[in-house]
């Protein structure tokens, strides 16, 4: 293996792991401040260090901490504390490897070689998300079974019951986008929707497939205990559920599984129904081919963006309260110098490509990472229409759960599958 | 039981006793006849006029119903519009000149005047000119505080020191409005039974400078109970409370009627005698000069039972305690004396409900045959090396001096509900359940059994005599067994013993020392 | 009298309504628009920034206690047991004495009130027959580190001062 091989394996490796460890940060400051948004609160805003609060960032730290210096707590009345100890590890471990087979970007080309952009370069594709999604769920049923609670059994239970009700219909509306795709390896079906239909709209498998993306988006909020599916921690009939005797960095292992699962479902329902890494109409061999007029195009819009941002900045981070020399402002204005300074070396580095280094590989790794970019940016929206759902919509009861699994959605992927397998067979 | 007659009350007919008058006959019915100044005790004065009635067809129509005899036939108007102006009228008569200042007085909550106003009266005062002035606060002695500005002249205190206790000091000085209730100069209060009228007060003109402002009276808990003070065994009602944080502490004791015993009185100094349950008590048990458990005290005290140990029995205990207190003796085999000569105050007594013994029980030692003479007691002293005490204070009134000597030299085991001089020198302590913390039965001097509950509960309860006693090892401790020997000594006693209390047969009573 | 019957509209048996996606939808564009609205303009949330910006505590509010006086500075409370009998938290614990100034003859000479125990449910100053004890200090928050603070005295309770004047405090309703 060459030096490159063995960086490009770091590198996969890397994104592979800690994107999903770095948007639990993320997520957990988009699900608190987007809540305090949607319901006209302001959020955690007061954590802060020098006066830097990083739009409430902070304020996960502060958790962080907090959680690590918690006594953890194991019950004395549980039998089984191997397994309890094991739960919150299980949940964790499968919510991160299932992450392992999604292609964040093309497949680079570099001296003649050809590099997966996924964190495990294998062909399983969509099986392996599956099959490490259906384990996540023993986790949270040792866990709610070793607690040797009611709260928690009573959960886990439900966990249990609602994963089998899902999955089913999960994999059926699979099944319809297979026969379109024609291939399980998940890098394959990206490059299909980097297609045209009728040579203007991007093939991407939400147009190709609106049923079957509707029941797999469902089908995913269910997978991941997320609101109006989240009845396994119901708070206000099981307490908190599975998770009812967990304290500390064991409950947080819990609650960073919940977001790296949302995480990654977020990332496999972009890949599958949102065209993945593909900017629309950009192929990447287009890309590749206009690399330069891209670059120039992006030299002109990371000021504007900038500009705009810092406009928006300097308008709401403020005090709304009299206060002497307002430190918020302060703080907005240093973001403001950072902010900049950041354009800077963009810019600096987007004139070093074109002035030295255009053509070639270079042109390659730029287009990975600009698709890369457009990957994070697709799976955060993604990932905010679940916050954006999780504070629309109650929680369903558990017999609607059910009823609206078995009897919506399984007959409707049945039918999906029928009429998609027919209009594949005619048309071929 | 006397003659039993029908009359009508408000057109129902009712049946009551012959020869009473309309207010006592009419309220063993359940019908209350408004009174100030009529009590049973003192007789009917007729000055109140609240309890005037109406008689149907009568002459004359309108009577105080407290100076009226009931008659056969006879139709009593009690809710006629009439009548009840009659009432409302002198309700407001009487609140006049009343200060209203229920707040800080001490009757507030059992005063007659805020109970009659709230059903006869209910209207604001149409007065516009300012009530007369008074005296207020007025020490009449003998701890008892008047205020003449509450007064409604019912006259009941008057009567009480002229008719009861025959010593005259009050009187009611002046006319209508200025007329007071007051002694007269430099001779206030002077008689063993002065509080009382605090009691017959129906306002709060009488207030008991001891219970002044100690705790309001919807407060306290009312438990009955008999007065241990001295051997007449007066019924009273021991009034207590837990404050929050606090303990359940008495406040008062109060008269209970009973006709056998102390008919409607109790004496001044049982009245007080509450403050020796609250203080001074034995609260810890102490072996060697060293607090302890007691527990420990009491397998201390086991271990020096024997039969050179005598054992010495209180006329304060309860025939219970004095049952188990005599099977421990007989166990031990050891001599049991109740030599309680202490107790005796010569001469204090006057006959009436004060007594020259001050110990509620010394019948209660005749009957089960402990011997209480000084020359057993003096033998046994001689013989023995050890005393056990049960709560038997011998030098209580300081006339056992003689044998204080010889006890001092004496290993001494003072079972006590109080710190005395024998708990001081007792090698071995052990705190025990006072009379108003435990239930048992005691005979009088008049022979007349009676029996008290639990009144007070403490936090922490001391165990009571029963308790130590089956601890060190008397056979009997169970209540049925209690019950079954108390029978045998007791033959009238058939069943429970009866709430008035229950008279022993005169072959029974003839035990009895005079 | 007639009963009036109102039928109210039974929502969710239409069509559209059962597929629910729809009106999950319409639901979803409200949050949203809050959510741009306050990404907008943070300065239109419905939040008072609370430590700073204090509460504007109305004469009805029912604060902390404490006991008035007299012009003359004697207490006003007689001691007459009113509040604390009333008291459903059996927070007030009164101890009474002989009072010497004329006013009265009763006066507590100890008035503890348990703040922890207390519900601020007013019924001490309804009880009170002197208008002895109010509520109207406007002090809403009683929090401190140790038990010991928060069991206020006869002391502490007579050195707050009310946080309104006698008229507004009237109209308040007391």
């Amino acid at each position: 293996m060459s030096q490159l091989d063995i960086l490009l394996v770091l590198l996969r490796v890397a994104v592979g792991a800690f994107v999903p460890l770095c948007f639990i940060a993320v997520l957990v400051w988009l699900e608190r401040r987007g809540a305090a948004f949607f319901q006209d609160r302001a959020g955690p805003n007061r954590a802060n260090i020098f006066g830097f609060r990083a739009a409430g960032l902070v304020q996960n730290a502060a958790d962080g901490i907090k959680l690590i210096f918690k006594e953890d707590v194991i019950p004395g009345h549980s039998a089984h504390k191997f397994y309890f100890v094991l739960a919150p590890l299980i949940v964790f471990f499968c919510a991160l490897v299932s992450f392992a087979v999604v292609p964040f970007a093309d497949t680079l080309v570099l001296e003649g070689k050809q590099y997966i952009m996924q964190g495990i370069p294998m062909d399983l594709g969509i099986l392996w998300f599956l099959a490490i999604t259906g384990f996540a769920v023993y986790g949270i049923i040792l866990a709610g079974w070793s607690s040797h609670n009611k709260y928690g059994v009573l959960g886990a239970l439900r966990a249990s019951a609602q994963v089998i009700s899902y999955e089913i219909p999960m994999g059926l509306a699979l099944v319809s986008l297979l026969v379109v795709y024609g291939t399980i390896n998940l890098n394959e079906i990206v490059h299909f929707q980097g297609k045209l239909l009728f040579g203007f709209i991007p093939m991407w498998g939400v147009v190709l497939q609106p049923l079957a993306a509707v029941i797999f988006i469902v089908s995913a909020f269910a997978e991941t205990n997320r609101t109006p599916f989240d009845l396994a921690e119901g708070e206000s009939e099981l307490v908190a559920g599975f998770h009812v005797e967990y304290s500390a960095m064991k409950f947080a292992l819990f609650f960073m599984g919940e977001y790296v699962a949302m995480f990654v479902s977020s990332s496999i329902i972009i890949t599958l129904f949102f065209g993945g890494y593909q900017i629309p109409w950009l192929s990447t061999e287009t890309l590749v081919a206009y690399a330069k007029p891209v670059s120039m195009l992006l030299m002109g819009l990371v000021p504007v963006a900038a500009a705009l941002f810092c406009g928006w900045m300097m308008k709401n981070n403020k005090s709304h309260y009299d206060r002497p020399n307002d430190p918020r402002v302060r703080e907005a204005k240093v973001y403001r110098i950072i902010i900049w300074m950041m354009v800077v070396v963009v810019e600096a580095v987007l004139v070093g490509y074109l002035l030295y280094a255009a053509g070639g590989a270079a042109d390659r790794i730029l287009v990975v990472l600009l698709q890369i970019v457009t990957f994070l940016v697709k799976t955060f929206m993604m990932c905010f229409v679940y916050v954006w759902v999780r504070w629309t919509l109650p929680r369903f009861r558990y017999d609607q759960l059910q009823l609206l699994g078995w009897k919506m959605l399984l007959p409707l992927a049945l039918l999906n599958i029928f009429i998609t397998s027919a209009v594949v067979v005619a048309l071929s | 039981m006397a003659e039993m007659i029908k009359l009508f009350v408000n057109g129902v007919e009712v049946e009551v006793e012959s020869g009473k008058n309309l207010i006592d006959a009419l309220k063993v019915v359940g019908i209350e006849i408004p009174h100030f100044c009529y009590h049973p005790a003192l007789g009917a004065d007729g000055n109140c006029r609240m309890c005037l009635v109406g008689i149907e067809d009568g002459r004359p129509p309108l009577v105080p119903a407290c100076k009226t005899p009931v008659a056969p036939g006879m139709k009593v108007q009690l809710d006629t519009g009439k009548i009840k102006k009659i009432q409302q009228d002198m309700m407001e008569f009487q609140l006049i000149n009343h200060p209203i200042d229920c707040p800080v007085c001490d009757q507030a909550g059992e005063c007659t005047l805020q109970d009659y106003y709230m059903t006869y009266d209910a209207q604001d005062s149409r007065m516009t000119v300012p009530v007369v002035s008074k005296g207020k606060k007025m020490d009449f002695g003998c701890g008892v505080v008047h205020d003449q500005e509450r007064c409604v002249l019912c006259a009941r205190c008057v009567r009480f020191t002229r008719l009861i206790t025959k010593t005259g000091e009050l009187g009611i000085v002046n006319r209508s409005d200025e007329a007071r209730v007051t002694t007269f100069p430099g001779r206030p209060l002077n008689n063993r039974y002065a509080l009382n009228v605090v009691d017959l007060c129906p306002v709060g003109a009488m207030t008991s400078q001891d219970f002044r402002f100690k705790q309001r009276a919807w407060f306290l808990t009312r438990d009955k109970g008999i007065c241990h003070g001295c051997s007449k065994g007066c019924n009273i009602f021991i009034d207590h409370n837990r404050e929050k944080y606090k303990d359940d502490i008495i406040y008062r004791f109060r008269p209970r009627l009973n006709e056998q015993v102390n008919g409607y009185f109790i004496c001044d100094e049982g009245r007080l005698s509450y403050h020796a349950e609250n203080e001074g008590r034995l609260l810890a048990a102490r072996v060697d000069g060293k607090d302890c458990s007691v527990d420990h005290a009491v397998q201390a005290a086991r271990k020096a039972l024997g039969p050179k140990i005598l054992m010495l029995v209180s006329p304060e205990c309860s025939i219970e305690e004095m049952i188990a207190i005599k099977a421990l003796a007989d166990a031990v085999g050891t001599k049991l004396s109740g030599y309680s000569d202490g107790y005796i105050k010569a001469g204090d007594g006057d006959g009436w409900l004060i007594q020259d013994d001050k110990s509620a029980n010394r019948a209660g030692l005749a009957k089960l045959g402990i011997d209480a003479t000084k020359e057993t007691f003096n033998g046994a002293l001689n013989s023995s090396d050890a005393v056990i005490s049960f709560n038997n204070d011998l030098f209580i009134h300081d006339t056992g001096s003689e044998f204080r000597q010889k006890l001092e030299k004496m290993k001494v085991i003072a079972v006590s509900t109080h710190n005395n001089t024998l708990t001081q020198n007792a090698a071995i302590a052990i705190p025990v359940a006072s009379y108003s913390e435990s239930s048992g039965s005691v005979i009088n001097k008049d022979g007349i059994l009676q029996h008290f509950g639990r009144a007070v509960q403490k936090n922490t309860p001391l165990a009571d005599m029963t308790q130590i006693a089956g601890m060190l090892g008397s056979p009997i401790v169970t209540e049925s067994d209690i019950a079954s020997e108390m029978k045998k000594v007791l033959p009238s006693l058939t069943e429970v013993i009866p709430e008035g209390g229950l008279k022993l047969t005169e072959s029974e009573a003839a035990h009895v020392p005079a | 009298m007639s009963v009036t019957v109102k039928i109210m509209e039974r929502k969710g048996s239409s069509f559209l309504e059962k597929i629910y996606l729809f009106e999950i939808f319409k639901g979803m564009r409200v949050t949203l628009g809050h959510l741009w609205r306050n990404l907008c303009d943070n300065s239109r949330l419905y939040v008072r920034h609370y430590p700073e910006v204090k509460p504007e505590i109305t004469p009805r509010w029912r604060g902390r206690h404490r006991l008035t006086t007299h012009e003359d500075g004697t207490v006003k409370c007689v001691a007459c047991f009113m509040c604390q009998t009333n008291c459903p938290a059996k927070c007030i614990m009164i101890e009474a004495g002989e009072r010497m100034d004329g006013k009265s003859e009763k006066v507590p000479v100890r008035f503890d009130i348990d703040l922890l125990e207390c519900i601020y449910c007013g019924y001490c100053v309804e009880a009170c027959p002197m208008d002895a004890i109010r509520m109207d200090t406007g002090i809403f928050s009683v929090t401190s580190y140790d038990r010991e603070s928060v069991f206020v005295g006869i002391d502490e309770l007579l050195a707050t001062k009310g946080a309104f004047d006698e008229e507004e405090y009237k109209k308040g309703g007391a």
